[in-house]
């Protein structure tokens, strides 16, 4: 169905190639799976094999791209080319163009040149394969990543195409709502769809990949059955990391001082209530994670150690102090807090600039040395002059870690800090956060990913609909 | 939050109609509140708006925007008090009993009244936009303006000009709350002000261009620029729509002759 022949891109205005000699074949009804660290030019590879590359962006290619028995030059435009091949962006929110998910799958649906009863037994069926069912006339505005994930796939698979190109389509999502998605592409594989999926989480997809495709820097390293690719050790542990063996650390000696201390904690945002009756207490030194699916409450807590929210009732003292009665100046001492989307954060020309920020809005002495560890400590001092928006996405994560470290709080909290990064990224994010506990600091990660809590955390916290339902200690 | 001018699904009055009704409405409504000067006249244009509201079961989400529109309402008619004196001066700006400064910029009554009709008229036109907007499905404006003739190009802007707005307040919030996690300090005095707007607009300027990008390629693989489109559960006009065509017309064309009568 996609044919890919040595193909070599390099983007306008750069002159490393994204893609080097890349040969692909996807057959008819078959899945083929493509991961590899961030940067590696995987999302490049999807733009390619949809034929994106040649019809929308510039730059130099070389090879030849036949899809559906036809090289993409010959179609005249991608409209041309939809006509075969849909495609899922990683961003959902992007792919929702309209006010309702009935509206947004069957305006799709409308410009295939179907009549009007089969469009709407096809949005029916549609609907029904994608779960959407109870959410016909919900707004794009409430609905999770999970759920938009889904509308974006609902209204690709509107337009009746063979072959499928997903670009990570689990990649913020929560282990029930990847599970769905996995459902999703193996039901839409029995129907003989063709798919190409970029993801990371192979564990997910194993029952319906039947190539596996390793990139790295631009090149394909390996493909194959899984278990032919896999049996290599190296790329093994890229794909399927395996965090039991990440080393354990001794919690400082210090670690029976109480330094969050929740007391009866509510939350409500409106009518909704968010957390209802917390009670915890955080120990110095501790590595905590805190599991959940999303909408659980994990982010509402964590925003009240540093004050972005302020309890509806109940207490959140922080090193002796109530966040009541501190400022998110004051906080910002004491906790530092990493998020989920490290772009939400970079604005400055410089990898340092980025870090600079913070450190000099606490007015922390002797800065320039305390840069240059945190730019140490992530392993980005060779990228100190960069703009953060051009590193990949592992090293942006490591970038918004070391801004947050080097205004030197007692306690960092991380929002999915694995989030997008493939297995040896992860690995080098945890062994970081293992860094910084030894070090004196206590860490608090939320996280989709049951082995990084289990292997990684001192304590795992499992919480359901705004409450705590388990609090362990791992041996 | 507040959702700025989105579509609200309901099965209501205003639900029901055909987008044309609607824009027939805007227009009218718009033509008497420019032409309209009495005051009286003009409250009781915003309550007849507040009324539809009510009937179509949007009064919530038309109030929603009450903040935004007294703000506009007292810098405009700070602006006409200001720009515009005349007829009797009422008092001052600055009360005159603080020395040195007090006494300056008279409100008159001619400014006064000036701001007033510009504020009502500019609620009424605000309100009935949104009355539109928030009954309207996108897909229905897309029909309805492509069967007037716009260029879909054009449509598509507009829609997904709109729909955006949400997204960028939200956006705006999460890129707030990261920095205040980072000792951002909103700065004082206008040059702080200035500085301080920084590490918020480059990452949500960085990152809408960068969605752009992705929404751009939506729009073409999925072939909402290819013109050609199965009309599914097309709307058409139902008596309802006469009538309030009819009605529209009616009032319309009444308040314009009595307009015309009161110039001769």
């Amino acid at each position: 169905m996609i044919d890919l022949t040595n193909i070599t891109y390099t983007y306008p205005h750069t002159v490393q190639p994204a893609l080097h000699r890349v040969s692909l074949s996807l057959e008819k009804g078959r899945c083929v799976m493509v991961t590899g660290p961030s940067g590696a030019g995987k999302t490049s590879l999807c733009l390619a094999a949809s034929g994106i590359l040649h019809h929308e962006y510039g730059g130099k290619k070389e090879g030849s791209v036949i899809v559906d028995g036809k090289d993409v030059a010959e179609y005249t435009t991608l409209s041309d080319l939809a006509q075969n091949v849909g495609v899922v962006f990683d961003d959902p929110e992007a792919q929702m163009i309209f006010t309702t998910v009935e509206e947004e799958i069957l305006s799709a649906l409308e410009h295939r040149g179907l009549p009007a009863s089969v469009i709407e037994e096809r949005l029916a069926a549609i609907m029904k394969t994608t779960y959407l069912e109870n959410l016909r006339d919900r707004s794009p505005h409430h609905l999770s990543g999970g759920q938009k994930q889904r509308v974006a796939l609902a209204a690709t698979l509107a337009l009746g195409n063979d072959i499928l190109i997903l670009d990570e389509p689990t990649s913020e999502l929560d282990e029930y709502a990847t599970k769905r998605i996995a459902a999703i592409l193996s039901d839409l594989k029995q129907q003989g769809k063709t798919i190409l999926l970029v993801e990371h989480k192979f564990n997910h997809f194993r029952d319906i990949v039947d190539t596996l495709v390793i990139m790295e820097a631009g090149a394909v390293t390996s493909t194959g059955t899984p278990e032919h690719v896999l049996s290599d050790e190296r790329i093994r542990a890229m794909v399927m990391p395996d965090f039991s063996t990440i080393r354990r650390t001794v919690p400082p000696p210090q670690a029976d001082t109480p330094i969050i201390s929740v007391q009866n904690l509510h939350h409500s945002y409106g009518d909704v209530e968010a957390l209802c009756g917390i009670s915890l207490t955080i120990r110095r030194g501790e590595f905590v994670a805190i599991v959940g699916e999303n909408g659980s409450g994990k982010t509402t807590l964590v925003k009240h150690f540093n004050r972005l929210l302020t309890p509806t009732s109940g207490d959140v003292i922080v090193n002796g102090k109530n966040t009541r009665e501190c400022s998110i100046a004051m906080l910002a001492h004491d906790v530092g807090l990493v998020f989920q989307n490290p772009d939400h954060m970079f604005f400055a020309d410089s990898v340092r600039d980025e870090i600079a920020y913070g450190v000099n809005n606490l007015g922390i002495e002797n800065a320039d040395t305390v840069i240059d560890a945190a730019l140490r400590d992530a392993g980005l001092s060779s990228s100190a002059d960069l703009y953060p928006r051009w590193l990949s996405r592992g090293e942006r994560q490591r970038l918004a870690i070391a801004c947050v470290v080097a205004m030197q709080p007692g306690v960092i909290v991380l929002d999915e800090p694995t989030t997008g990064l493939d297995g040896n990224e992860a690995s080098v994010v945890i062994d970081m956060l293992k860094d910084l506990q030894e070090k004196g600091h206590t860490i608090l990660i939320i996280t989709h990913n049951k082995e990084i809590a289990q292997h990684c955390a001192d304590r795992v916290i499992l919480m359901e609909n705004g409450k705590i339902v388990s609090d362990t200690r791992g041996a | 939050m507040a959702e700025i001018l989105q579509y609200v699904h309901k099965d209501a009055f205003l639900h029901q109609l055909h987008p044309y009704s609607k824009i027939f409405f805007i227009i009218i409504v718009s033509l008497m509140a420019i032409i309209a000067t009495s005051i009286p006249f003009l409250v009781f244009m915003v309550v007849a708006m507040l009324g539809f509201a009510a009937c179509g079961k949007l009064l919530r989400e038309s109030l929603q925007q009450l903040k935004l529109i007294l703000v506009m309402s007292v810098i405009f008619i700070l602006i006409t008090v200001i720009t515009m004196p005349g007829g009797e001066t009422l008092g001052y700006v600055i009360p005159a009993g603080i020395p040195v400064i007090g006494g300056f910029i008279p409100i008159t009554s001619g400014g006064l009244m000036i701001g007033i009709v510009l504020t009502l008229r500019f609620m009424i036109l605000i309100f009935a936009f949104q009355l539109f907007l928030i009954s309207t499905q996108p897909r229905d404006i897309i029909h309805a303006m492509e069967k007037v003739g716009l260029p879909i190009d054009y449509i598509l802007m507009f829609i997904i000009a709109l729909r955006f707005i949400p997204t960028l307040q939200i956006e705006g919030q999460r890129i707030h709350e990261a920095q205040l996690a980072r000792g951002f300090n909103p700065g004082t005095g206008i040059t702080g002000k200035v500085r301080s707007v920084a590490p918020i607009v480059i990452p949500l300027v960085s990152n809408a261009l960068l969605r752009s990008n992705v929404l751009g390629l939506t729009i073409d693989m999925r072939g909402y620029r290819m013109g050609k489109r199965t009309h599914v559960r097309e709307r058409i006009l139902f008596s309802r729509d006469y009538a309030v065509m009819g009605i529209l017309a009616f009032v319309g064309c009444g308040f314009i002759a009595l307009f015309i009568g009161q110039m001769v």
